[in-house]
C-alpha cells in the first residue's frame, strides 16, 4: 500500500513537476503549438503582454493556458518567451511567514529569533566557523563519486558545448 | 641581439644602482618586514596584501576558505549528512565539466531560510536549505551550482576583493599590517575580513552575473542535464513576492531575474534545444529531499 502510494507520488511528480497554477506573461508574440517540439503543430498565436496559466515546464517549452473564458487557448510555448507575474499577497511563502514570526515584537531589525540566516545583519556580524569548514571538507565528492553518481539512473552524458559569446549591446533587449 | 651588446648597458645600470644602494637597502628592509607580518597572519593574508598582483591557486583555495568559515559562521550547515553528500555529488559532476575540474571543490547546504547561493575563490559553493526547498529537479540544482561554478572558474570574487581591498584600504593596509602588533595592525586585520563581507553584502559586478548564467546553462548542458534548469530558477525568482525578506539579499546582489532571463534568451536563442531533452532528474531530486 505504502510502495503504491510512493509510486502514485512518483507519476504525479513526473507528470506535473511544476507550477501548478502560476501565471506569467509573453513578452513577445509567440507561437503556441500542440506538443513541445519546435515542428509541432501550430494552434494559434499568443500575442505580447497575453496572460497565461503555466501548468508543466518540459525542456524549453511550457505548457500553458490561455483566454477567456480560462482555458480556451492551451497548448506548448516556448518558456523564456514567458515571464512569471508575482505571487499573489495570499500566496505568501510559509518563509515569509517564518521570518514574520520570528520578529514579531521585534523593531524590525534582524535579531533572529530562533530563525537562522544570511541577512546583512548577520553576514556583517558573521565570525569564522573552522569546525563547521572541516565538516564541510567531509561529505566532499572524489572524481570517482561523481562519476559513478552520473552512471546512475537517470544517467548524465557529458556533451561538449563551446560557451555562447555575450550578445552585442544593440541586440539586447 | 649579440650578448656583447648588451654588457655595456648592465654595467651603467650597476653603476646607478650603486648610487641608490642605501635607499634600496632601507626598501628591501621594509618589505621584507611587510613579508613576515603577511605570513603571522596566514596565506590569505599575503595574498590580500599582495591583491594587485595575480593570486596562485594555493593562496585563492586560502582566501575561498576563510571566506567559507565566514559564510558558515553566518549560518551552518544543515545537519543532514545524506543531503549533503548528494549535493555534493550533483556539484562535482558539474565541475567536472567546467574549466578547472581540479580544484578542491566541496559544496555545501546551509542552514538558512534565505534564498540564496554563494560561491568562494578556491571552489567553494553554498546553497541556502531556503533555495533548495524552492527547486524542483536535480537540473535546477545542477543549473544553480553551473553558476557558482562559473564565478569560481573566471575568478570573479577575486575581482571583486581585489577592487574591494584597493579602493577601501590601498597602501594603508600594508602599512597598517607592517606595525605587527596594536589597535592599527588589529584593525588591518579586520578590514581583511571586512572585505569579504563587503562583496558577500555588495555583490559581484552585474556582469559577472550575466557571465555566469550564460556559462552556467552550458556547463549543465555539458554535464548531461537539460539546461533550462537555471531559467526555470529564475522564472521561480520572478514569481516570488520580491518583497519576501527570504529574498532581500539576493535581490540586493544580483540583477533582476527578468533582465537575467532577457540576457540568457538574447544569447542562447535556440542554441540549448539540442540539449533540452537531457535528464531532469526531477525524481530522484524527490526522493533525495522526501528522505529528509
Amino acid at each position: 500500500m505504502k510502495t503504491r502510494l510512493a509510486a502514485a507520488l512518483l507519476l504525479c511528480l513526473s507528470l506535473a513537476p511544476v507550477f501548478a497554477q502560476e501565471t506569467g506573461f509573453a513578452v513577445r508574440p509567440t507561437e503556441i503549438r500542440k506538443e513541445p517540439y519546435s515542428d509541432a503543430a501550430i494552434l494559434s498565436a499568443l500575442p505580447e503582454k497575453a496572460q497565461v496559466r503555466v501548468l508543466a515546464r518540459q525542456g524549453a517549452w511550457m505548457q500553458i493556458e490561455s483566454g477567456a473564458p480560462p482555458g480556451t487557448i492551451a497548448g506548448w510555448v516556448r518558456m523564456l518567451s514567458i515571464r512569471m507575474g508575482v505571487e499573489q499577497a495570499g500566496g505568501d511563502s510559509g518563509v515569509q511567514q517564518l521570518f514574520n514570526i520570528a520578529r514579531t515584537g521585534s523593531s524590525g531589525t534582524t535579531v533572529a529569533t530562533g530563525v537562522r540566516g544570511l541577512d546583512k545583519e548577520q553576514i556583517q556580524n558573521a565570525q569564522p566557523n573552522p569546525s563547521e569548514l572541516r565538516k564541510l571538507a567531509t561529505f566532499a565528492a572524489s572524481q570517482a563519486d561523481a562519476e559513478q553518481f552520473a552512471a546512475g539512473n537517470p544517467q548524465l552524458k557529458p556533451q561538449p558545448l563551446d560557451y555562447f559569446p555575450a550578445a552585442p549591446a544593440a541586440s539586447q533587449r | 641581439m649579440k650578448p656583447t651588446a648588451r654588457l655595456p648597458a648592465f654595467v651603467a645600470g650597476l653603476g646607478l644602482c650603486a648610487a641608490c644602494a642605501t635607499a634600496q637597502a632601507q626598501f628591501n628592509f621594509d618589505f621584507n618586514k611587510l613579508l613576515d607580518t603577511a605570513k603571522s597572519l596566514g596565506k590569505a593574508g599575503q595574498a590580500v596584501v599582495k591583491a594587485h598582483q595575480d593570486v596562485g591557486e594555493e593562496e585563492e583555495a586560502d582566501i575561498g576558505k576563510d571566506y567559507a568559515s565566514l559564510l558558515l559562521g553566518a549560518a551552518p550547515l544543515v545537519r543532514d549528512p545524506d543531503v549533503q553528500r548528494y549535493v555534493n555529488r550533483v556539484g562535482r559532476w558539474v565541475s567536472l565539466h567546467s574549466e578547472r575540474p581540479g580544484l578542491n571543490w566541496q559544496f555545501g547546504v546551509l542552514d538558512s531560510d534565505n534564498v540564496n547561493a554563494f560561491s568562494t575563490p578556491g571552489g567553494y559553493v553554498l546553497i541556502t536549505k531556503g533555495l533548495l526547498a524552492r527547486l524542483k529537479s536535480e537540473a535546477e540544482l545542477a543549473g544553480v551550482l553551473a553558476h557558482e561554478t562559473a564565478h569560481v572558474v573566471r575568478k570573479h570574487q577575486l575581482n571583486a576583493m581585489r577592487k574591494s581591498a584597493t579602493a577601501q584600504a590601498g597602501t594603508d593596509l600594508m602599512s597598517d599590517l607592517a606595525t605587527q602588533q596594536g589597535q592599527r595592525y588589529q584593525a588591518a586585520k579586520e578590514r581583511l575580513v571586512g572585505g569579504m563581507k563587503e562583496v558577500m553584502l555588495r555583490g559581484l559586478d552585474k556582469g559577472d552575473e550575466f557571465e555566469a548564467d550564460r556559462m552556467g546553462v552550458v556547463i549543465a548542458a555539458r554535464s548531461g542535464y537539460d539546461p533550462y534548469g537555471l531559467p526555470a530558477v529564475l522564472q521561480m525568482l520572478q514569481h516570488m513576492n520580491p518583497q519576501d525578506s527570504s529574498l532581500a539579499l539576493m535581490f540586493a546582489t544580483h540583477p533582476d531575474p527578468g533582465a537575467r532571463l532577457d540576457a540568457l534568451e538574447s544569447v542562447a536563442g535556440t542554441r540549448l534545444d539540442p540539449f533540452a531533452a537531457q535528464p531532469e532528474a526531477a525524481e530522484r531530486f524527490a526522493s533525495q529531499m522526501r528522505s529528509k
